[in-house]
């Protein structure tokens, strides 16, 4: 670094301060957004994603898993028998087939807890779930990893995740309320945490009847042979969906996964680059203002090294260093705050979901490096406006 | 300098701050510019620094022409070529004084070499146990004489002085001025000061008088003594007290002079 860059960027220590805090809070800001974003992209695209589930069958429509508005006719179903059979007897002797299974979802809304365990504090709280039934013997669309307790819910048992158990602090042993009925926490599960709600297992006759859905399903899931079967077998369901001029859609893992993503992601991503873009001006603002009043105060003195002999592009590497210096000790501070603060935000708003990529920290620091370009932009016009003839004039 | 000419403005508002000047100082020596204010002097000497392009004329330096060099040419002439003093020292305040005479020399990478010959010229001018303050600790001799070591760096052909002494006492102002002079003779440098203080003629191989943007020759100059300024001769207004004849630059010196002579002669026959 150039001697006079680090004498004029140290001699002024609460101004060094105050620039640095200002880029640090930028990248603080930006980067828990950013990890903030992950997180929520993480965990609501997880449970789709880490199932064993490699094809979604649903009503014409549904497109993701959180507004899973479809119904299909299931076993026992008398007006759509034939229907079923026909399906059935397809799926069983698909060579690409390995398991399938009707799958419940619906999204439960105020579910109360009726805790008889533990203290009584949480009694009456209410909760929005995702109810799943499903198949106990395929056990494709059940908890992705039992953490405690039953991993198969039995007759009036219930298996929640563990982030549900953690959120409103419900365990195994207690109760919760849910469909007019009361329903035994009996395991707990990790992996289903959409962050605005959480998963709770049943089984898919449970299901049905909690619902009033006999005779109906949302889904229809399947899991392949081979990994390289699933493509084709989506291309023959939905061959075999036209043929039949059926209301049906067929979605790989991958599509299902992103689609769920989409719905919640769109919807927070445009106010994320809103807060990104006022956290940059902040930075580049606080940077900019501070570097720009530093180079004022010493124009005679860049006048000064102007005249002995300096050019121009030394006097700009004096400035764009004290600004990539500034800049590199709020990315540290930034960066710092999130880790460090980060967590503790998690462990208090469980909605506060992070995951920090190194590739997002190198966008972070890419991102801080272009607020040093900027801050150091307009005091670099002005050193070139300088003139050293200046000095002179005692 | 050879016919150096340096109009501003053009038309009928066009102002020839020099105008055709003939001037070249050759090493060993001193010469003192004088002259009344708005003559040219700054002009002349940022023109001979190379901070300022003449209208027309050529100005070389070691047999360099540097008017026709182009101007990202001009700083490494400043650099290497020539060396500044300036009236207010003119030291960046966060670099102590080695790190003031050091940085000339750096072109902004570390280096030994820099730092030893910074220290051997802070010595050599009696400030060696003020290697490592800062400019606001320094008194205004010792900062001018970081400022002589500073210009003396890169060792230069050419030293500008613009009025060296103005900041400084009579008895800092004076040691200055040997130094100077010291410098043009033993270190075989050419040195041009531009200077009001009627003390730089003590030490001046000669004195250029520069008036209305030209150099006049043989003019005959006073010390004013009430301000102490160099005055020329003709023209200014004057006074005969105990048989002797004073210039003035100004009625106001006059008059005051005229009130009480002695109050002013006391000081001026030392």
């Amino acid at each position: 670094m150039l001697l006079v860059a680090r004498k004029n960027l140290f001699s002024e220590r609460m101004r060094l301060a105050i620039s640095v805090g200002g880029i640090a809070l930028s990248v603080f800001l930006i980067s828990l957004l950013l990890s903030l974003y992950r997180g929520w992209d993480e965990k609501v695209g997880g449970f789709v994603e880490n199932s064993s589930i490699d094809i979604w069958i649903a009503s014409e429509g549904t497109e993701d898993f959180l507004t899973a508005a479809s119904l299909q006719p299931s076993e026992g179903n008398q007006e759509h028998a034939a229907l079923y059979n026909g399906a059935k007897e397809y799926l069983d002797a698909h060579s690409f087939v390995d398991r399938w299974s009707p799958m419940i979802v619906r999204l439960a809304e105020g579910v109360r807890v009726e805790k008889l365990s533990g203290d009584d504090e949480k009694l009456g709280t209410e909760m929005d779930i995702h109810f799943i039934g499903f198949d106990t013997t395929t056990r494709l669309g059940g908890p992705i990893e039992t953490v405690e307790g039953s991993d198969t819910p039995g007759p009036g048992e219930v298996i929640i995740d563990e982030k549900l158990s953690s959120r409103y602090d419900v365990d195994v042993g207690d109760t919760l309320r849910a469909g007019g009925r009361d329903w035994a926490v009996v395991g707990k599960s990790k992996g289903g945490d959409f962050v605005a709600t959480q998963t709770v297992f049943v089984t898919h006759e449970e299901a049905q009847t909690t619902l009033r859905m006999e005779g109906l399903t949302t889904f229809y899931v399947i899991e392949a042979t081979k990994d390289e079967f699933v493509e084709p077998l989506e291309t023959d369901l939905e061959d075999l969906a036209a043929q039949n001029d059926l209301p049906l859609v067929v979605h790989t893992r991958e599509e299902f996964a992103a689609n769920t993503r989409e719905r919640i992601i769109s919807n927070i991503l445009p106010i994320l680059f809103v807060v990104l873009g006022l956290a940059f001006i902040v930075g580049v603002a606080v940077a900019g203002l501070t570097i720009y009043t530093a180079t004022i105060e010493k124009a005679r003195e860049y006048g000064i090294l102007k005249a002995v002999g300096f050019p121009n592009r030394y006097l700009y590497r004096v400035v764009f260093e004290q600004s990539a210096t500034t800049a590199l000790l709020g990315f540290v501070v930034g960066l710092g705050l999130t880790l460090i603060l980060g967590p503790f935000a998690s462990e208090y708003v469980p909605q506060f979901v992070l995951l920090t990529r190194w590739q997002d920290v190198l966008f972070v620091a890419g991102i801080t490096v272009l607020m040093a370009l900027i801050a150091a932009y307009i005091p670099v016009r002005r050193l070139a406006a300088i003139d050293p003839v200046g000095v002179f004039k005692g | 300098m050879s016919q150096v000419t340096k109009t501003y403005g053009s038309g009928e508002a066009a102002v020839h701050a020099l105008d055709h000047v003939d001037f070249d100082v050759q090493a060993g020596e001193v010469v003192v510019v004088m002259g009344p204010s708005g003559a040219g002097k700054t002009t002349f000497l940022t023109i001979a620094g190379a901070l300022l392009t003449p209208t027309s004329g050529t100005v070389e330096i070691s047999g360099i022409d540097i008017t026709s060099l182009s101007e990202k040419d001009l700083p490494e002439i400043r650099r290497e070529r020539i060396g500044f003093i300036f009236q207010s020292f003119n030291l960046l305040e966060s670099l102590t004084a080695i790190e003031n005479v050091k940085l000339v020399m750096m072109d902004g990478t570390k280096s030994r070499g820099a730092a030893n010959r910074a220290r051997e010229l802070m010595t050599m001018l009696g400030l060696g146990h003020r290697l490592k303050s800062l400019p606001k600790n320094l008194s205004g001799g010792e900062k001018q004489r970081v400022a002589i070591a500073r210009a003396l760096a890169n060792n230069p052909d050419l030293i500008l002085a613009d009025e060296p002494t103005a900041n400084l006492d009579s008895k800092r102002g004076r040691e200055v001025m040997q130094l100077l002079r010291q410098i043009a003779l033993e270190m075989r440098k050419a040195v041009i000061i531009v200077s009001h203080d009627h003390r730089t003629r003590e030490i001046a191989s000669r004195i250029a008088w520069l008036e209305d943007g030209t150099f006049r020759p043989d003019v005959a100059t006073e010390r004013d003594p009430v301000c102490q300024r160099v005055v020329e001769v003709e023209g200014s207004p004057s006074f005969i007290h105990e048989s002797v004849t004073y210039y003035f630059c100004s009625s106001q010196c006059y008059d005051l002079f005229q009130t009480e002579p002695r109050q002013f002669l006391t000081g001026t026959r030392e």
